[in-house]
């Protein structure tokens, strides 16, 4: 496609080039909320230099999801497309039952750019891929905005977005979350068994520390490793470069060289660590909430110097047959009652505002959780993922992929 | 219908019972093979989409960068073959000879591993293998491993897996090309005072190798393009050119590279498969076979 065919990407190619808000900015607002839901005017103004022909295409982007329509229509047989273990699925009954139809759920999304590879051919060439929602992570979700394959969504149809929290009001790629609504947030951090480490892991240099050599496993995406490396050596990895980034890989890559890590993983280091075999993973906090379940000496810590904070994205892809459907789904989910189904069974931090004070009642122990409900003082040092343009994301998977051997 | 010739219509009797294969040959091999070579001359990249430009570049470029993970292997293929062989022939004539009415029996414990999937296959010798495991203990307790050694994670345990699953294509042609042998050899070889030992090297050994050739090419072919080993067992150190090409395909979307990696891997194996075709004589082998 043609520059000029997709005004979305001409934007977001600003806001790349831009200096993006970081995340813990917008965090450090939590109090302040009005700050946060400025929206987009105030947004690019605080990205600096904001040129003619960016703000006209904006404007474009702000057209097309201000004349997005998607009139009431029985809902039907549509396709909502996950994660595997990511929703309780008697919320997909309860919803077939509320609103008729049908919903196809499907746990194909294992990783982001694995499925991307899937469905990219027909996205690029303009075919729909028969699917009404699929749910990824910031930097796909990005990527997918800058190249024109998400339609907007109709805001009419999600009264329930209102109880979005608000640090995830707006976000670097999806200022006024026109596109994009989130469906889970996670932490990056560190998992452990104390029983074998005998001390509590609180550093992101511990990942590094001799003593564990063989016996730690990194995450093998760049976006999640090489970034919290960065924060461990003080680096605010929301504004990271490519430079720093490739610094952060050439680290990682020295230590891997040494044996330090067992393993580079993706979501499987689970197994790793309750079999014992891996004494420190680089994790996923809502993994280990169901892992202590089983095995009480695994613990998670928030790094002491930050953690990356994910999001995965609820997002309707580009000539989607069951729009409204889809819509029906995210203001389904973002009622606090349901949500705090989804957060009972999945154990990550739930984007809807009233899930922690509902679970107060039903279940008080899972609503003290620090990993689902992270304290003021946790939540100041959670970062965002940095905004590289599509060259340098290539260039980052590239230098990790000779490191982790593929 | 035509009324052609009698002569006509025997030259092309073969051509319609050679159509069908023909086809599918077309089908699925030479057309996506065409495809790929296409691919694997294009440049560009996956935002701007990639052009045919007889970039033969992308195949030095791929061998200097990846020789380790072709040499690795190369050599985790060719060791788990040869483990294969020492295990599988054994078996083959045990069940061949010896396995009486409980050959049906050892045939259908040959390839019941295949009744479950490769995947899961894999990952149970990851719980097996694991550190805190009954294998690792034993193993320790014997002294064969140190105290803070460890098998899951290493190459040892990605050859082991690469044997493991690739016996069944190694054990089931040996035991096909042992059954098949003329017994009466065997005795005319005793009966002219040759020993067992003599008579196996010479009549048993010679008439089992077509078996073992076809044996070690189904196992050494799929091996060396293995990735779901190295990945479950290994680490990135262990990481074979099948982990290369699926990264490359699924992740990075470099899809000319990786199937440049392809071809490459493709002309070692028939290098590698032309050159053992010669060391164990290939005459004998097609006179063998018939």
């Amino acid at each position: 496609m043609k520059p000029e065919e997709r005004p979305i990407q001409n934007i977001l190619d600003e806001l790349v080039h831009g200096d993006p808000v970081s995340r813990r900015h917008m965090l450090g607002r939590v109090g302040a909320a009005g700050v946060t839901l400025a929206g987009l005017p105030a947004f690019l103004s605080a990205c600096g230099g904001v040129e003619g022909t960016s703000t006209t295409s904006s404007t474009a982007a702000q057209a097309a999801a201000a004349a997005v329509d998607h009139p009431k229509v029985p809902i039907g047989d549509w396709t909502f497309t996950n994660w595997p273990l990511y929703i309780d699925k008697k919320v997909l009954k309860s919803f077939n039952k509320e609103f008729g139809g049908k919903v196809k759920y499907v746990e194909e999304i294992n990783d982001n750019f694995e499925f991307f590879g899937k469905v990219r051919q027909q996205l690029s060439s303009g075919r729909p891929i028969d699917r009404d929602i699929v749910v990824l992570t910031d930097y796909m979700a990005a990527r997918w905005l800058r190249d024109g394959y998400v339609e907007a969504i109709d805001k009419k149809n999600v009264p329930n977005m209102s109880n979005l929290v608000d640090n995830l009001q707006t976000i670097n790629y999806d200022p006024n979350r026109d596109f994009t609504l989130p469906w889970q947030s996670g932490a990056i951090g560190l998992g452990y068994d104390i029983s074998k480490t005998g001390r509590e892991i609180t550093s992101v240099k511990d990942l590094f520390d001799p003593k564990f050599k063989g016996r730690v496993s990194m995450l093998a995406e760049p976006y999640d490793s090489a970034n919290t490396v960065l924060l461990g050596d003080g680096v605010d990895a929301s504004k990271a470069t490519l430079d720093q980034i490739l610094g952060a890989i050439d680290k990682i890559d020295e230590a891997n060289q040494a044996g330090q890590f067992r393993r580079f993983t993706g979501n499987d280091y689970t197994t790793d660590l309750t079999k014992g075999n891996v004494w420190i993973a680089l994790a996923y906090s809502g993994d280990l909430i169901q892992l202590q379940s089983d095995n009480p000496d695994l613990r998670f810590a928030y790094p002491e110097e930050g953690a990356m904070l994910f999001t995965d994205n609820m997002m309707i892809p580009k000539d989607a047959a069951h729009p409204y459907a889809a819509e029906t789904m995210m203001n389904y989910v973002y009622d606090p009652e349901v949500q705090a189904k989804i957060t009972e069974f999945v154990n990550y931090i739930p984007p809807v505002i009233g899930v922690q004070e509902l679970l107060e009642k039903s279940d008080p122990e899972l609503a003290k959780n620090e990993l689902i409900f992270p304290p003021e003082e946790v939540r100041k040092k959670l970062f965002a993922y940095p905004q590289l343009s599509s060259g340098d994301e290539r260039k980052m998977q590239e230098a990790m992929a000779k490191v982790t051997g593929a | 219908m035509l009324r052609l010739s009698l002569a006509r219509r025997r030259s092309l009797l073969p051509w319609l019972f050679v159509g069908p294969g023909l086809l599918w040959l077309a089908l699925f091999f030479i057309i996506p093979l065409a495809n790929q070579a296409n691919v694997s001359l294009q440049t560009g990249n996956p935002d701007t989409g990639y052009a045919f430009t007889w970039a033969f570049s992308t195949y030095t470029d791929a061998i200097s960068e990846y020789q380790e993970q072709f040499l690795r292997s190369l050599g985790y293929a060719a060791t788990a073959t040869v483990l294969c062989l020492i295990i599988a022939f054994p078996l083959a004539y045990f069940t061949a000879y010896r396995a009486g009415r409980f050959r049906n029996l050892m045939l259908l414990l040959i390839i019941l591993p295949f009744f479950m999937s490769y995947v899961l296959r894999t990952v149970a010798w990851q719980l097996i293998l694991s550190d805190n495991g009954w294998v690792l203990a034993r193993l320790r307790d014997v002294g064969l491993v140190s105290d803070t050694g460890r098998l899951l994670a290493t190459r040892t345990a990605v050859i082991a897996g690469i044997t493991y699953n690739f016996l069944p294509f190694m054990a089931l042609p040996l035991y096909v090309s042992l059954e098949k042998i003329d017994r009466r050899l065997i005795e005319a070889a005793k009966d002219l005072y040759a020993s067992p030992i003599t008579a196996f090297r010479k009549v048993t050994l010679p008439l089992a190798l077509p078996g073992i050739f076809a044996g070690s090419l189904l196992t050494f072919i799929p091996a060396c393009g293995d990735f779901v080993n190295a990945a479950l067992l290994g680490t990135s150190r262990q990481f074979m050119i099948g982990n290369v090409i699926q990264s490359k395909f699924i992740t990075i979307l470099d899809y000319p590279t990786a199937a440049a990696l392809s071809f490459i891997l493709m002309s070692f194996i028939l290098i590698g498969i032309f050159i053992y075709a010669r060391l164990l004589g290939a005459r004998n082998l097609t006179q063998a076979a018939l």
